[in-house]
C-alpha cells in the first residue's frame, strides 16, 4: 500500500507524473525507450515503428471519438491525405523531413475540418455515414487523381534526411517516430487536463448542456476533427517514409475500423488507452503468428492451416474486450494499479 | 506402461525438437503468404505449389545432396503484416531466396533489398512494374507480366480479325491490377493494327453491370479483353451481352482463367478465351505436369485438380531450385547477387512443357499461350501455340 503521497495543491493534484514512483516507472520507461534501438533485432525494432505510427493515430482518433465523440469512419483517409501530401511534398519540391511532418498535418487537418462540418448537423450514425463517404471520396481521388496521387502505382518516398543524416533504416525512423509518438502524448495528455480538452468532453457527454454552459459546438467540434486528423497526417506522413512507399492499396475502410478497435480495445476518452490499444492491436497478430512457428519443426504445414484460425481467435478477443470490459484495457491497468496500491487492504 | 509411452514420447520430442530443423547445408527459402484476407482464395494454392516444388526437389536429392527448407508465414495481404513477416524471416534465417505476397511487397521492401538484405525476390505478382532489372535489381516475375499478356493476345487477335480490321475492347477494373497493362496496351494495339473501340472501367465484384454491358452494345469489339477481375463481374457481361445477341469473343487473363469461371458459367463458357502463362493441370501430353500430377498422387491422394495458381507457385519453386543449383554447380556461394547472376544466366531451359523454354528476358518471361473454354468437357484446351513476344 502506497503512504504518504499528500497533495498540498491543485496543481500537484492536476499534475501529470503525480507521485515520485509514477516518475521513476516513467523514468524507466523513457530509458528503455532509449536504449531499445540499441538491443533490439531488425524485426522488433519495424514492429515497435508500426506500433508508434499507429499510436500517434490512435491518439488522434481518439481525441476525436473517445473525448469528443465524434464517430468518425474516415480516419484511414485523414492518414492517406498525410501520407499523399508527405509523399508530394518530399518528392516534387525536396521539403526537408521536420518541415514535411507538420505540413501533412495541416492539410489532413484542412481535410478534417472539411469532413467534419457536418457535424453540426448530425452525429451518431449519421455522423458515420458522413464520414464514410469522406473515405471513399479519398479512396477514390487517390487512385483517379493520377497527376497528383500517381495512380495506382502511388508515390515511392525517398529516405528522409534530419539533420544532414539519411534514415534509411527502421533503427533510424525509430527516433522520429518516437519522439512523435511521446510528443503527441504529452500534447494530449495536457489537452485532456485543460480547458479544451474539458470542453470536448462536455461536447460528449451531453452537447445541449455543453452549449448552455457556453461553448460554441461548432467550433469545438470542427477543433476536435482538425486536431484528429492532424494526428492522422502525421503519423500518415511517417507512414509514408517508413514504408518508402505510398499507394491507394494503403488505405483501405478497413483500415478506419481497425482504428477504431484500436481505442475501443484501449479504451476510449482516454490518452494511455490509444497506447495501449495500438501495443495490443499490433502486437497480438504477431505473438499469434509467432506461436504457430514454434509449431513449424514439428508440424510444417501447421501454418497454412492455422492461419485462419488466429483470425478468428483475433476477432473473438476483440468480441471478448467489448463484452467484458468495455473501458479497454486502461480500465484494466488501472484495477491491476488499485489492487496493488491498497493491498493487502482491499475492502 | 501405457503412461511411460507418453512420457517418453514427449522426452523423445524434446530432445528432436531442435533438430528437426534441417542442418546448416540446407537452402532456405522464405515467404510471406497470401493465407488470408482477400487473397487468400489464391493464395493458399501458390503457398502449396511453392511448397510442393521444393519438396520434390528434395525428394529427388535436393541440389547436389544439400536440401532445400521453405519457411513461410501468412500475411493475410497487407503489406505492413507482409513486411513484418519478411523482416522476421530475414532476421531468424535469412534465406537467400523470397517469395512474397503482393505488388505492394515487393515495392515496400525494394529499398531494402537493394541495400541491405540482397535477396532473389519472386512474388505472386505478374506487375510490369517490379519486372525492371534497373530499379529492382533483385526481384523477378515467375511468367510473362500483365502486360506481356496482354500482348500475347493483341497479337492472337491481330492474326485472327473477325471482320476486315480486328477491333477490341479492354474492360478492366479501377485497382493496380486492373490498370496495370492498360497503357502498354494502348501501345501495342496500335503498332498491330487493332482498333480499340472501347474501354470500360468497373469495380472489382460490380453486380449491377448494365451500363457497362450497353457501352459495349454501342461499340460492338469483336473481341473484349478483362483485366483485374478473378470473377466477377465476368459472368453476368458475357451473359449481358449474350441477351443482346452480340458475337463478341471474351477474354481473360491469368486469374481469370481459372476452372472457376467455367463451372460458373456452365454452358455460356463455350468459347470464353484468355492467355496463360502455364500448362493446364489436365493437360495430359505435358512430361512437367505428369510430374506434378505424380506427386500429388502421392501426397495428396485426395486432390483432384490444381489451379493455375498453384501452378505458379509450383514453377516459382522451380526457378528457386534452378538458380540455387547454377550456383551450386559453378561453386558460387548461394547468395543474392550469385542468384540474380544465375537466374541471367538462364537460356532456353527445357521446362517440361509447362511453359516454352525459358530465357529471362528483364527478369521475366515474356510468353503465353491463348486458351479456350470448352464447356463440354469442363475445361480449357489450346487455341494456339506458345506465343512469345520479341
Amino acid at each position: 500500500m502506497r503512504i504518504g503521497d499528500f497533495k498540498e495543491t491543485y496543481a500537484a493534484d492536476e499534475a501529470l507524473w503525480r507521485t515520485p514512483t509514477v516518475r521513476a516507472w516513467m523514468g524507466v520507461f523513457f530509458a528503455a525507450l532509449a536504449v531499445f534501438p540499441l538491443v533490439a533485432g531488425d524485426y522488433l525494432i519495424y514492429l515497435a515503428d508500426l506500433v508508434g505510427i499507429a499510436v500517434v493515430s490512435a491518439l488522434g482518433l481518439n481525441l476525436l471519438t473517445g473525448f469528443t465523440g465524434q464517430i468518425s469512419l474516415g480516419h484511414a483517409a485523414f492518414m492517406g491525405v498525410g501520407a499523399y501530401t508527405a509523399a508530394i511534398l518530399a518528392t516534387r519540391w525536396q521539403v526537408p523531413f521536420p518541415l514535411v511532418l507538420p505540413a501533412a498535418g495541416a492539410v489532413a487537418a484542412g481535410f478534417g475540418v472539411v469532413v467534419g462540418a457536418p457535424s453540426l448537423r448530425v452525429k451518431g450514425l449519421y455522423l458515420a455515414m458522413a464520414t464514410l463517404a469522406a473515405q471513399v471520396i479519398a479512396e477514390f481521388a487517390f487512385v483517379n487523381f493520377e497527376g497528383l496521387t500517381g495512380g495506382i502505382r502511388g508515390i515511392n518516398v525517398p529516405a528522409p534526411v534530419l539533420f544532414g543524416v539519411e534514415l534509411g533504416t527502421d533503427r533510424a525512423m525509430y527516433v522520429p517516430i518516437v519522439l512523435v509518438a511521446v510528443l503527441g502524448t504529452w500534447f494530449a495528455a495536457n489537452l485532456k487536463r485543460s480547458a479544451p480538452g474539458r470542453m470536448f468532453v462536455a461536447v460528449r457527454d451531453r452537447d445541449i448542456s455543453a452549449e448552455l454552459m457556453g461553448i460554441d459546438l461548432f467550433r469545438a467540434k470542427l477543433q476536435a476533427f482538425a486536431l484528429g486528423s492532424f494526428y492522422a497526417g502525421v503519423a500518415g506522413a511517417l507512414w509514408a517514409y517508413f514504408m518508402n512507399v505510398v499507394t491507394p492499396e494503403h488505405w483501405p475502410l478497413s483500415l478506419s475500423i481497425h482504428y477504431l478497435a484500436i481505442i475501443i480495445v484501449g479504451g476510449m476518452g482516454t490518452v494511455i488507452g490509444s497506447i495501449y490499444g495500438a501495443v495490443f492491436m499490433t502486437l497480438v497478430p504477431e505473438a499469434l503468428r509467432a506461436a504457430m512457428g514454434l509449431l513449424r519443426p514439428v508440424y510444417p504445414d501447421a501454418m497454412a492451416l492455422l492461419s485462419p484460425v488466429t483470425e478468428i481467435l483475433f476477432g473473438a478477443l476483440i468480441v471478448g474486450f467489448i463484452l467484458f470490459e468495455p473501458h479497454g484495457l486502461a480500465e484494466m491497468w488501472q484495477r491491476t494499479k488499485r489492487f496493488f496500491r491498497l493491498w493487502p487492504f482491499v475492502h | 506402461m501405457k503412461r511411460f509411452r507418453i512420457v517418453r514420447a514427449v522426452l523423445a520430442l524434446a530432445l528432436v525438437w531442435p533438430s528437426v530443423g534441417l542442418g546448416a547445408d540446407t537452402i532456405k527459402v522464405g515467404a510471406a503468404q497470401p493465407l488470408t484476407g482477400r487473397f487468400a482464395f489464391a493464395g493458399v494454392q501458390l503457398n502449396q505449389g511453392l511448397a510442393d516444388s521444393l519438396a520434390r526437389v528434395n525428394e529427388k536429392g535436393g541440389i547436389q545432396g544439400r536440401k532445400i527448407e521453405y519457411i513461410f508465414e501468412d500475411s493475410g495481404y497487407q503489406v505492413d503484416k507482409a513486411v513484418a513477416v519478411f523482416k522476421k524471416i530475414m532476421a531468424e534465417h535469412a534465406p537467400p531466396m523470397f517469395y512474397g505476397e503482393s505488388t505492394g511487397l515487393g515495392k515496400a521492401i525494394a529499398p531494402e533489398i537493394n541495400k541491405t538484405y540482397k535477396v532473389l525476390y519472386g512474388s505472386t505478382s505478374f506487375s510490369s512494374e517490379l519486372a525492371d532489372p534497373a530499379a529492382y535489381p533483385y526481384t523477378f516475375v515467375s511468367g510473362p507480366t500483365y502486360s506481356d499478356m496482354m500482348g500475347v493476345l493483341l497479337e492472337y487477335i491481330a492474326k485472327n480479325p473477325k471482320g476486315d480490321k480486328p477491333t477490341v475492347a479492354f474492360f478492366y477494373s479501377d485497382t493496380e491490377f486492373g490498370k496495370d497493362p492498360i497503357p502498354y496496351a494502348r501501345k501495342k494495339a496500335e503498332e498491330l493494327g487493332v482498333d480499340v473501340v472501347a474501354e470500360v472501367v468497373t469495380k472489382v465484384g460490380a453486380v449491377d453491370v448494365t451500363s457497362q454491358v450497353l457501352a459495349l452494345v454501342k461499340a460492338k469489339p469483336q473481341y473484349v479483353i478483362f483485366q483485374g477481375f478473378v470473377l466477377s463481374p465476368i459472368p453476368q457481361v458475357i451473359r449481358g451481352t449474350r441477351d443482346y445477341g452480340l458475337d463478341i469473343s471474351f477474354m481473360g487473363i491469368f486469374w481469370s482463367m481459372s476452372q472457376m469461371i467455367i463451372d460458373k458459367l456452365g454452358e455460356d463458357a463455350d468459347g470464353y478465351m484468355g492467355v496463360n502463362p502455364y500448362a493446364y493441370y489436365y493437360e495430359d501430353d505435358v512430361p512437367a505436369i505428369q510430374e506434378m500430377r505424380a506427386y500429388n498422387a502421392k501426397h495428396h491422394p485426395d486432390v483432384k485438380h490444381r489451379p493455375n495458381s498453384y501452378i505458379q507457385g509450383w514453377f516459382t519453386g522451380m526457378v528457386f531450385a534452378k538458380c540455387a543449383e547454377i550456383c551450386v554447380e559453378n561453386g558460387w556461394d548461394v547468395t543474392g547477387d550469385n542468384l540474380v547472376k544465375a537466374l541471367e544466366s538462364i537460356k532456353d531451359w527445357d521446362v517440361g512443357g509447362l511453359m516454352p523454354p525459358v530465357t529471362f528476358v528483364n527478369h521475366k518471361i515474356p510468353s503465353g499461350r491463348v486458351y479456350r473454354a470448352d464447356a463440354k468437357k469442363g475445361r480449357f484446351v489450346p487455341a494456339s501455340d506458345w506465343i512469345t513476344l520479341k
